[in-house]
């Protein structure tokens, strides 16, 4: 059953380039599940780039904690999927190890930055896929899988390679939803070793979602396909008993640049650690003095989206644009989270579409301007920001056939809400599989 | 003058500030390493509670507010040394804000800001074009202690230090050790412009770098140049100081909030942290409420602060005079004997010193026997041959003062007049007595005198 997994693993990265490296050999035992893990997830078996050259050749000594505790459970991790460069980009597009490609569209993007772990969800029986960084809900809705990220401290972020500290997450994608509510529990869970993760209470298992809020503009640019589904959906949600209400939401405006600006800050000192002295390429010239050395590492190895996001990250906490920018987004942080709060109290979701259109083609993301491309994460801005646990599930498939997907975002901790709302939807709605991976 | 200090200081406690990698030496270079105190990929640093809790004393030790909430930032420090980068320290909410510490008790220092930081490793240079880094001393806990420019000289920088220092071990009960422990940045401006002379280790060459800065300072002035404001590096060996970077390239650091560690609300913590009275304070306040003179506080503080204790008690038992005659003289003079003995089981306690100079001062025993009794109980000697090798030496105190009157007359106006009967009585007895037993017995009998 291994062997075969890994053989239909190989197969379906052959056509969609979806691992950044596999298991070569299956291992003697047969285990209780196979699992994937997104490249930057440090693995002590297998290397970890995090989509970066500069990486190239690490070998981790520890396993990240989600990844042990999978293998606890009797998981057998059969590979590392590909993303955008330390998490940075919404297609995975960047990553210094190929892209993986749209399962129901080799043409197309699978989302990002894990758009691998998507793929990988989409492609393989029963398989779920463990991933690092943003929220999955790009990646889910473009690969028409459901994706969990939850709440910010859930789980361990120890073994992360870090890109936003405060909102990077580690969740869970998979075809059956049944599959995350089981992986949850595994993963979740107090870890000495990462303190933000030791501050939750325990897991909420009572309670179902009853009313859900949508904000007024939640389709408001949003290709038509996406309004099309989105809509459909919201009247199969209504005929399933569920209370939909429209809300005004003006504050989450500020959101996407918010979310953008911690990100980017934070991110910019994560990376000052590779300079190709430690670990990864170190295979430089030693006759240069250090700053050169290191000069010459970042700019050979890192991406051009990760220069571009150190780059805007060192500008937000340079000394006078600090308040402007850094401090600014903290207070826009508080102030979403204080809005969620209050919504909360009246609603048990807020539902938006999970991407503002069909996974884009390449050719057409080649020639996308950098707001563009960051456009595309204005809907899972605010919950990530906000640490909120959400999940993206398939609520349609476009002209051509093309998955679109709906986000919930729930009150922190409430991922048990989420998960009976992604078992209720999956016994009525229909979801495809992509045509390519029968 | 000018003169500001920013002092690191190592905190005293078994593990690193973020993992649990030992903080003892280490027999081999990157042996004391894990991945968190490497920067690998994928760690998180823990805090350790002891570094938070040492925060605090010192915060409180310098009369500083505690924060009720306290956190972490990064700072962009992109140098090999460091594993991560950046280095983890306290910039909006450091640990304590705005003290003051007393130099002799009297003058006073404002202290800016204590906060809590990561030490990153060491680079050792190997040739001309290559360096070595030992990750060993990475996430080695400080404490940097910032002052207003308030010292005047670079001799009184140095008695700051050097109090401070004291002051520092005592709290955190930290053993004496080699000076090194300390490293300061040092500002410093004669008038015009301050310059900062970075990472200069132990106090005497903290007093070498700021004299070296005032002179080179007054000089350019002097010749009608002007100051710039500059960075600058102590050369141990040349005793110099020397430029690294102008003002206009001054470090931004680009701080931000250091997510991994989270908020830390201190409150209570800090409420239940109680500090011990600090060997500055207890020269101060025993000069001022026993009428001591300061040089005598001074020197039984620098002995022990629990002879401070003893003395104290003695004073309360019987009175001030005699205690302070006991403590100073044969009590002093037994110290370390009797410091080593108290350790064993049914050793000598210092109620027993007490009870001894009690009798004393009841009149169950006359000046001589007093002092045979307490080095006998002190240090553990037989008392019948203390007795006569005490007498003999008392005898010859006595005689050589009939001798000499005018040593008692120096000896009233300066207590170093002792050291003539000092030197003459070791002279003449050739070495047949303890210096410490001849110095106590000439205090003894000058005292008498007086």
């Amino acid at each position: 059953m291994i062997r075969d997994a890994l053989d239909r693993a190989k197969a379906a990265d052959a056509r969609h380039s979806i691992f950044r490296e596999l298991l070569e050999e299956p291992p003697s035992t047969e285990p209780a599940f196979v699992f994937s893990a997104s490249d930057n997830l440090v693995t002590a078996d297998l290397g970890t780039c995090g989509g970066s050259r500069i990486l190239e050749g690490h070998r981790p000594v520890f396993d990240a904690t989600a990844v042990a505790r999978m293998r606890e459970a009797g998981g057998s991790l059969i590979g590392k999927t590909n993303l955008d460069e330390f998490g940075f980009g919404h297609f995975s597009v960047d990553s210094g190890y190929g892209v993986p490609l749209n399962p129901f569209d080799a043409e197309r993007s699978c989302g990002g930055p894990c758009g691998g772990a998507a793929c990988a969800a989409a492609s393989l029986d029963g398989h779920v896929a463990l991933a690092a960084g943003g929220s999955l809900s790009g990646p889910a809705g473009f690969c028409g899988v459901y994706g969990l990220t939850p709440t910010y401290g859930r789980v361990s972020r120890h073994g992360v390679l870090d890109c936003g500290s405060s909102s990077d997450r580690v969740g869970l994608l998979a075809l059956d939803p049944g599959r995350l509510s089981e992986c949850l529990p595994v993963i979740a869970g107090r870890d000495p070793r990462d303190p933000t993760s030791c501050v939750q209470p325990a897991p909420e298992t009572e309670g179902r979602i009853g009313s859900i809020a949508v904000p007024e503009d939640a389709t408001a640019g949003v290709d038509a396909d996406v309004r099309t589904a989105f809509e459909a959906a919201l009247e199969m949600l209504t005929s399933m008993g569920f209370e939909i209400a429209t809300v005004a939401t003006p504050s989450l405006a500020y959101a996407p640049a918010a979310h953008r600006v911690l990100v980017v800050a934070e991110a910019s000192t994560n990376v000052a650690k590779y300079v190709g002295m430690r670990y990864g390429r170190q295979d430089g010239d030693l006759s240069m003095g250090f700053d050169d050395y290191f000069t010459h590492f970042r700019s050979e190895y890192f991406g051009d989206e990760a220069k571009l996001m150190t780059i805007l990250g060192t500008y937000c906490r340079m000394e006078g644009n600090r308040d402007r920018y850094y401090a600014k987004a903290l207070k826009v942080r508080a102030q979403t989270i204080g809005m969620y709060k209050e919504l909360f109290e009246t609603y048990d979701a807020v539902l938006t579409p999970s991407m503002p259109s069909v996974p884009p083609r390449f050719d057409a993301i080649a020639g996308m301007t950098a707001a563009e491309k960051h456009g595309y994460g204005r809907l899972t801005a605010g919950p990530s920001l906000a640490g909120l646990p959400h999940l993206s599930v398939p609520c349609g498939y476009g002209g051509t056939g093309l998955p679109v997907g709906m986000q919930f975002a729930a009150a922190h901790w409430n991922e048990g809400m989420l998960l009976r709302m992604a078992a209720d939807w999956d016994s009525a709605f229909e979801v495809r599989r992509a045509e390519a991976v029968r | 003058m000018k003169i500001g200090l920013e002092v690191h200081v190592q905190l005293p406690t078994e593990s690193k500030i973020f993992c649990s990698c030992p903080t003892t030496d280490a027999s081999a270079p990157n042996t004391h390493v894990c991945p968190v105190c490497l920067g690998m990929p994928g760690s998180k640093p823990v805090l350790n509670r002891k570094v938070l809790e040492h925060g605090i004393a010192l915060a409180k030790m310098l009369g500083c507010t505690v924060a009720d909430t306290t956190w972490f930032s990064r700072k962009t420090y992109f140098y090999p040394d460091m594993s991560k980068g950046i280095q983890v320290t306290q910039h909006d909410c450091p640990v304590g804000r705005k003290g003051v510490y007393l130099i002799d008790g009297k003058k006073p220092v404002r202290i800016t800001q204590i906060h809590i930081e990561e030490d990153p490793g060491k680079t050792k240079r190997v040739g001309d074009r290559s360096s070595l880094i030992d990750y060993n001393r990475s996430g080695i806990p400080l404490a940097e202690i910032v002052t207003e420019p308030d010292l005047k000289s670079p001799a009184e920088a140095r008695e700051f230090l050097k109090q401070l220092v004291q002051d520092i071990r005592h709290t955190l009960g930290m053993p004496e050790d080699d000076e090194r422990s300390i490293r300061c940045d040092c500002n410093i401006s004669v008038g015009g412009e301050r310059c900062e002379v970075k990472n200069v280790t132990g106090l005497r060459n903290v007093e070498r770098a700021l004299t070296f800065e005032l002179i080179r300072q007054t000089k350019v002035q002097k010749a009608g140049g002007t100051i710039v404001r500059e960075t600058r590096r102590f050369d141990e060996e040349r005793g110099v100081t020397v430029s690294v970077r102008k003002k206009e390239f001054e470090a931004d650091y680009g701080y931000i909030d250091e997510p991994d560690l989270g908020i830390f609300r201190i409150k209570e913590l800090a409420d239940s942290i109680a500090i011990a009275e600090s060997p500055q304070n207890r020269i101060a306040r025993l000069s001022r409420q026993y009428d001591v003179d300061e040089r005598t506080a001074k020197q039984l503080v620098s002995t022990s602060m629990e002879l401070t204790d003893l003395f104290e008690a003695a004073a309360a038992a019987t009175d001030v005079k005699t205690a302070i005659a006991w403590v100073k003289g044969a009590v002093s003079a037994n110290w370390k004997a009797f410091e080593d003995r108290s350790e064993e089981e049914g050793g000598p306690t210092t109620d027993g010193i007490i009870a001894l100079i009690g009798r004393f001062h009841a009149g169950g025993m006359t000046d001589s026997e007093c002092a045979i009794e307490l080095k006998a109980y002190m240090t553990g000697e037989d008392r019948g041959t203390l007795r006569s090798g005490s007498s003999d030496l008392d005898d010859a105190v006595e005689a050589y003062l009939d001798e000499n009157p005018g040593v008692v007359e120096d000896y009233r106006g300066n207590d170093k007049a002792v050291n003539k009967v000092i030197g003459a009585i070791m002279r003449t007895t050739g070495g047949a007595h303890s210096s410490a037993d001849v110095v106590e017995a000439a205090r003894r009998a000058l005292g008498k005198r007086l």
